[in-house]
């Protein structure tokens, strides 16, 4: 019985591994080597097939895993007595120079050590034709091993990286959709903050400014944004305008606003400080981890343990019962669209730390990423029902979607078809979820 | 939650991901018998796949590279600086052997940038440039066309069938840099040659057919004894063009265009446009594709190649094949 719970409530986690599993094995590739049985045991060959007053080149590209290795390589030959080894870390460029350098001196080559993808570089194919002399140095490429590229390290940080804007914005969505209601402002709103940001911080001395310059900044965007967010409420709630309306004015005006405050340009004069939350790490953990972390747990607890997070999903199940059990309806509608566009201006924050520019046309289409996220994270469009944590998994399932789909280098049309389809399986796995999918097929073949 | 819903759950995700499966593509799926045949892959981001200019663009980068040996994926911005560097990034984590860049916006690409050149890959930038102090340095090459330089163009052209007289509207994109400097070419060529020519509204029609077609139908009414209109593509001059029919004034006002693109050359074949000064995406791709395999092979790489706009006048149109074939 608590299995089955748990398959019903975290469905979507068992989806995420599967996709993640899934990712791992189509993006299994040969890597370059790194490890110490790979450098040894190529270093024993070569000691074993080549003199000592051999020339030996060994090639690693700059900032790649084959530049350290190579250097380790050069070092170890040196100590075991070649005294013609040379160490290359650079571009086909440097290889070329070297292999010019070489020629000058009258000198041959002996053997290339080619790491990684070196080996597949133009300039040693030309070698035939181009360098006649060295036409019988052998090129030596060390042994590789296999390793998804979907599970590296620098990836799976990339796919926080991509989502944290979408699920910090989620975390307002899933309250505003808890409430029956929808918010289609989300991604101007996101543009508007960081374009106020970004001029604020201008204007305190742009690249010059101190820290505190980006902190003024991010509080002018993020409250501009909330109070836009609780007038929307208060016209939802006020004068019953539906959210879908309401909203989707507010989107245009704001992604408008944004245009109009920056001419259409954007603002990259901002202080040295603000990638720091972006891209920065604190205790070699990313901010942006940190900081998703921390959201969660606060939005988790509040949803779950307190009285006003209780109400949210009070007002969505049945607003009338709630009405008359004594819950303060207009309050919870323009705390919850005041807190969806908080979290839009904080995404807006973000985002402009990450790519260390406020820009107008930043955020568009999000509010229907966002709204998806929500969605596959199982919470019903209907109101009353919903987790913020399966908010968390929904955009993490669509991260590593779009993640895994660059990876396998899928066109981006069919990027669009693939990550439709799977925001309507999800959709319809809310609707397994209230009894009855196979019920309702078997209804339509009837 | 009853059994069986549980059961259509697992049996919708495992459909899902079935979805997922079949849509990636086999990877070395390159063919054995050419020899050079699977020598590695380039990622290629660009602003908007949906502009013909890029898919184009794409196109001819993923044939040129091809005869290399090179496996190009070509995705798309979306007119969005993050989801770009993002892609940036997934380029940079599968470690690509080369990342061709055409900014979607000049100086948040910069991020990207240096997040490719630490994992080691290089970046060639085509159309658009990289502004950012730090990344500008760290991109090996640039190649496009010179849009300021095209501007200018459209300016003499304005000059020339206008008699360097009368009021003149501009259609402009000013959300697009490229478009901005066309318009600014425009505007300072009119300047430095003294011109008399008045423009008495410069709205934007975002880039696109529909929207100019309104803005021309608006600016009709407000500016009924206009002469002529430069807009900043061929699809903005040709819903100017529309519009300019409709109001019956066809005869009376004069459009200048941009780009040359098929569309551009039939309408300037027809007359419907005076001049669309001409951009040259084939070379743009060849070029850079040339640039990368100049690095490759340790060669020498020019740092940035601006191809300059020519003018496409009815007298080019006529005898041009391109035309015929509705080519770029």
């Amino acid at each position: 019985m608590t299995l089955k719970r748990l398959v019903s409530d975290y469905g979507m986690v068992l989806v995420l591994l599967g996709l993640c599993a899934l990712f791992s094995m189509l993006t299994l590739k040969v890597q370059s080597p790194t490890s110490e049985a790979a450098l040894s045991a190529l270093a024993g060959q070569i000691e074993h097939a080549f003199g000592k007053s051999d020339t030996i080149l060994i090639v690693g590209a700059t900032n790649k895993e084959s530049a350290p290795f190579a250097e380790k390589l050069g070092l170890t030959l040196e100590a075991s007595g070649f005294a013609e080894t040379r160490v290359i870390v650079g571009t086909p460029r440097e290889a070329r120079l070297a292999l010019d350098a070489v020629r000058a001196e009258g000198g041959g080559v002996a053997a290339i050590v080619a790491g990684g993808d070196v080996g597949q570089w133009g300039v040693f194919d030309g070698i035939p034709e181009q360098y006649p002399e060295f036409k019988d140095c052998r090129i030596l490429i060390p042994e590789s091993r296999i390793w998804p590229d979907f599970l590296k390290r620098s990836n799976l940080l990339a796919i926080v990286d991509r989502i944290v804007v979408i699920a910090v914005i989620a975390i307002g969505m899933t309250m505003v959709i808890l409430t029956g209601g929808i918010d289609l402002s989300v991604g101007s709103l996101l543009a508007l903050s960081a374009v106020i940001g970004a001029m604020v911080m201008k204007h305190l001395g742009g690249a010059e400014a101190p820290g505190w310059a980006v902190a003024v900044g991010f509080l002018a965007g993020i409250s501009s944004c909330g109070l836009i967010g609780a007038l929307g409420g208060w016209l939802v709630t006020r004068f019953k305008v539906p959210p879908f309306i309401t909203t989707l004015g507010v989107m245009m005006m704001a992604r408008g606003l944004a245009f109009l405050l920056t001419g259409g340009f954007s603002i990259y004069q901002v202080p040295r400080a603000l990638p720091w939350l972006g891209q920065g790490r604190t205790a070699s953990v990313p901010n942006t981890v940190i900081l998703l972390i921390l959201l969660y747990s606060v939005a988790h607890v509040f949803m779950a343990h307190t009285r006003l997070g209780r109400h949210i999903y009070a007002v969505g199940g049945n607003e009338e019962a709630a009405r008359l059990s004594g819950v303060r309806i207009g309050f919870v509608i323009v705390f919850v669209y005041a807190v969806s566009a908080l979290a839009a201006g904080l995404g807006g924050c973000i985002q402009a730390s990450q790519i260390n520019t406020g820009t107008p046309n930043m955020g568009t289409m999000y509010e229907l990423y966002v709204i998806a996220a929500v969605v596959v994270g199982g919470t019903s469009l209907s109101g009353g029902s919903g987790r913020i944590l399966g908010t968390l998994i929904g955009a993490f399932i669509i991260s590593v979607i779009q993640n895994g789909m660059n990876l396998l280098g899928l066109e981006s049309y069919t990027q669009q078809v693939v990550l439709g389809a799977v925001i309507l399986c999800a959709v319809l796995l809310d609707k397994a979820r209230f009894g009855g999918l196979t019920k309702r097929l078997k209804g339509s073949l009837e | 939650m009853n059994k069986r819903a549980v059961v259509a759950r697992a049996t919708l995700a495992v459909a899902a991901m079935a979805i997922l499966a079949s849509c990636g593509p086999a990877p070395q799926q390159t063919d054995p018998q050419t020899p050079t045949a699977g020598r590695g892959k380039i990622g290629v981001t660009c602003m908007d796949l949906t502009n013909p200019f890029f898919k184009l663009i794409g196109n001819v980068m993923e044939q040129k590279a091809a005869e290399y040996g090179f496996e190009v994926v070509v995705l798309s911005g979306e007119m969005d600086p993050a989801k770009q560097n993002s892609q940036l990034a997934d380029f940079a984590a599968q470690g690509y052997d080369a990342i061709f860049l055409n900014p979607v916006d000049s100086k948040s690409a910069g991020e990207g940038v240096k997040k490719a050149a630490e994992a080691g890959i290089p970046v060639f930038t085509y159309d658009v440039q990289v502004t950012d102090d730090e990344a500008k340095g760290l991109i090996v090459s640039h190649i496009g066309s010179d849009n300021y330089q095209g501007g200018r163009l459209a300016g003499e052209s304005m000059m020339k069938i206008t008699g360097n007289k009368g009021r003149i509207a501009i259609i402009g994109y000013p959300e697009v840099t490229s478009c901005i400097y066309r318009v600014q070419g425009f505007k300072d060529h009119l300047k430095e040659n003294n011109s008399p020519i008045e423009i008495v509204a410069e709205l934007s029609g975002r880039g696109n057919r529909n929207d100019a077609y309104a803005v021309a139908t608006d600016i009709l009414q407000a500016h009924p004894d206009i002469v002529a209109i430069f807009a900043i593509n061929d699809p903005s001059g040709l819903g100017a063009h529309a519009a300019i029919v409709k109001a019956g004034k066809a005869e009376q006002i004069a459009i200048i265009a941009f780009d040359a693109s098929p569309a551009g050359k039939q309408a300037v074949f027809e007359k419907k446009l005076f001049d669309s000064p001409q951009q040259f995406p084939r070379e743009m791709a060849e070029g850079t594709v040339d640039a990368f395999i100049k690095y490759r092979n340790g060669e020498d790489v020019p740092e940035s190649i601006f191809i300059p706009c020519a003018h496409y006048y009815y007298e080019d149109s006529v005898k041009d094949e391109s035309r015929v074939a509705e080519q770029w």
